[in-house]
């Protein structure tokens, strides 16, 4: 069976300059479809205009954030009748410079993971490089930081935080979240260093625990807890 | 007068963002109202202290006023704010008190990283562990309270439910 479905879809065009504008679009919709097959029919069939980023097309890559019906979601991880509306809209991310249309630049987040240094740190790089040993983790060790290891830097939570919306110094709940990911590590050496670079007025201490973050996560990570915890480490010293 | 580089837009989008909640869910809701509780809950404590201080005369207080004076203050003022809009005001106070003290104590908690879940390994449909049932129950305790407050005030000030 298909059904007809609007999509108003926001529109913005660099060389205009200024505001943006929505443009409505009916889609033949079609059981199990997605919002991203919904758009890239768009595309194909009426305005081939229409800028959308995506890659995998099955919530891995991490490309196709936008926000539906005022949600931040994966395009391709909704499915369009899922939502039972006539009319659905769909709106490029918050918080980050606007390239075209539905495409966002993601620098802002990179900057950030960047600045709190967002990777393994350990004092003997030269054995990092070519370990000559095994570095295991009991069970408990991996259950620290698992949760945090499953995001794919969709920047949605980034896109939810009404902290970043309304102070864009705030770090904001992915690269938090993975500095804890790399604190609660065993392995990693970053320890007091991490501490110090999210004890900041533009870290850890900002969050006001919106929840928004881990309301939108399509991979169920959390950041909340993470910024909670980190911050529970920087006040213990 | 906006700070360089902060354009009206950008304001607007800010309020917007902080006083909508969207379909964000409960912690959003807490957000907002936790803000707005706040900032209301302080600008009433300035407006109580000019009132409380319209009583005895105001600034005039320092002045020893005459009696008649001192007198005729204090029935202005009780006329002033004998008004059903300030009865309502006040319990409306009454209601972002309660929640914020009750949702004040849940937010210390969360940030110190307490009564949250722990990190687990995440399952389809269910929620995060930061989203607990017991920060879920001081949410609902703190709109509990709340209620009970707005209904209390309401009460003081008409005795509908005392006759
Ligand atoms: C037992 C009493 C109180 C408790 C436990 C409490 C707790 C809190 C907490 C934890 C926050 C931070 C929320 C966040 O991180 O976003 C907060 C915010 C705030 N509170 Fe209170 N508070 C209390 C009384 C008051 C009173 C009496 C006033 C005003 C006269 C007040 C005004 C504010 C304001 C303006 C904010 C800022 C809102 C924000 O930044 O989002 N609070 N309160
Ligand atoms: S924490 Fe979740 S919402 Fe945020 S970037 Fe990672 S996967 Fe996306
Ligand atoms: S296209 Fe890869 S996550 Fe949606």
């Amino acid at each position: 069976m298909v059904e007809k479905v609007k999509f108003r879809v926001f529109r913005y065009r660099p060389e205009d300059g200024g505001r943006g504008f929505y443009k409505e679009y009916e889609v033949p919709v079609k059981k199990g479809m997605t919002i991203l097959d919904g758009l890239i029919y768009i595309k194909e069939n009426i305005d081939p205009t229409l800028s959308v980023r995506y890659s995998c097309r099955m919530a891995i890559c991490g490309s196709c954030g936008v926000r539906v019906n005022g949600v931040e979601t994966l395009a391709c991880h909704t499915q369009v009748l899922e939502l039972r509306r006539r009319t659905i809209r769909v709106e490029p991310m918050r918080n980050y410079p606007l390239v075209k249309d539905l495409v966002t630049d993601m620098t802002p987040l990179f900057r950030k993971q960047k600045a709190l240094m967002t990777w393994l740190i350990r004092r003997d790089t030269v054995e990092q490089e070519n370990p000559t040993k095994q570095y295991l983790q009991s069970e408990e060790e991996l259950e620290r930081y698992l949760q945090f290891t499953y995001c794919i830097q969709c920047g949605l939570c980034y896109s939810a935080c009404p902290v970043v919306s309304t102070f864009p110094d705030f770090y904001g709940p992915q690269p938090l979240m993975k500095a804890y990911r790399y604190y609660a590590d065993s392995r990693d050496e970053g320890g007091e260093e991490r501490v110090r670079l999210v004890d900041r007025f533009e870290g850890v201490w900002r969050c006001h625990f919106a929840g928004s973050c881990s309301a939108v996560c399509p991979k169920g990570v959390d950041p909340a807890l993470a910024i909670q915890l980190l911050r529970r480490s920087a006040l213990k010293g | 007068m906006l700070a360089r580089g902060v354009s009206r837009s950008s304001v607007i989008q800010s309020l917007r963002v902080m006083l909508i909640p969207g379909r964000y869910g409960l912690e959003r809701w807490s957000y907002v109202l936790q803000r707005v509780s706040g900032v209301v809950v302080s600008l009433y404590f300035i407006a109580h202290v000019l009132e409380t201080g319209n009583f005895i005369g105001g600034i005039t207080v320092w002045s020893v006023p005459e009696y008649s004076f001192a007198e005729r203050a204090y029935e202005e003022t009780v006329k002033l704010l004998k008004n059903p809009i300030f009865d309502v005001g006040l319990a409306v106070i009454g209601f972002l008190v309660g929640f914020h003290t009750i949702n004040g104590i849940r937010l210390i908690l969360a940030h110190f990283g307490f009564s949250l879940g722990r990190p687990k390994r995440p399952e389809p449909f269910t929620p995060p562990p930061s989203f607990s049932s017991k920060q879920r129950a001081l949410f609902w305790l703190s709109i509990s309270l709340a209620v009970f407050a707005l209904l209390y005030t309401l009460d003081a000030l008409t005795r509908v439910f005392r006759p």
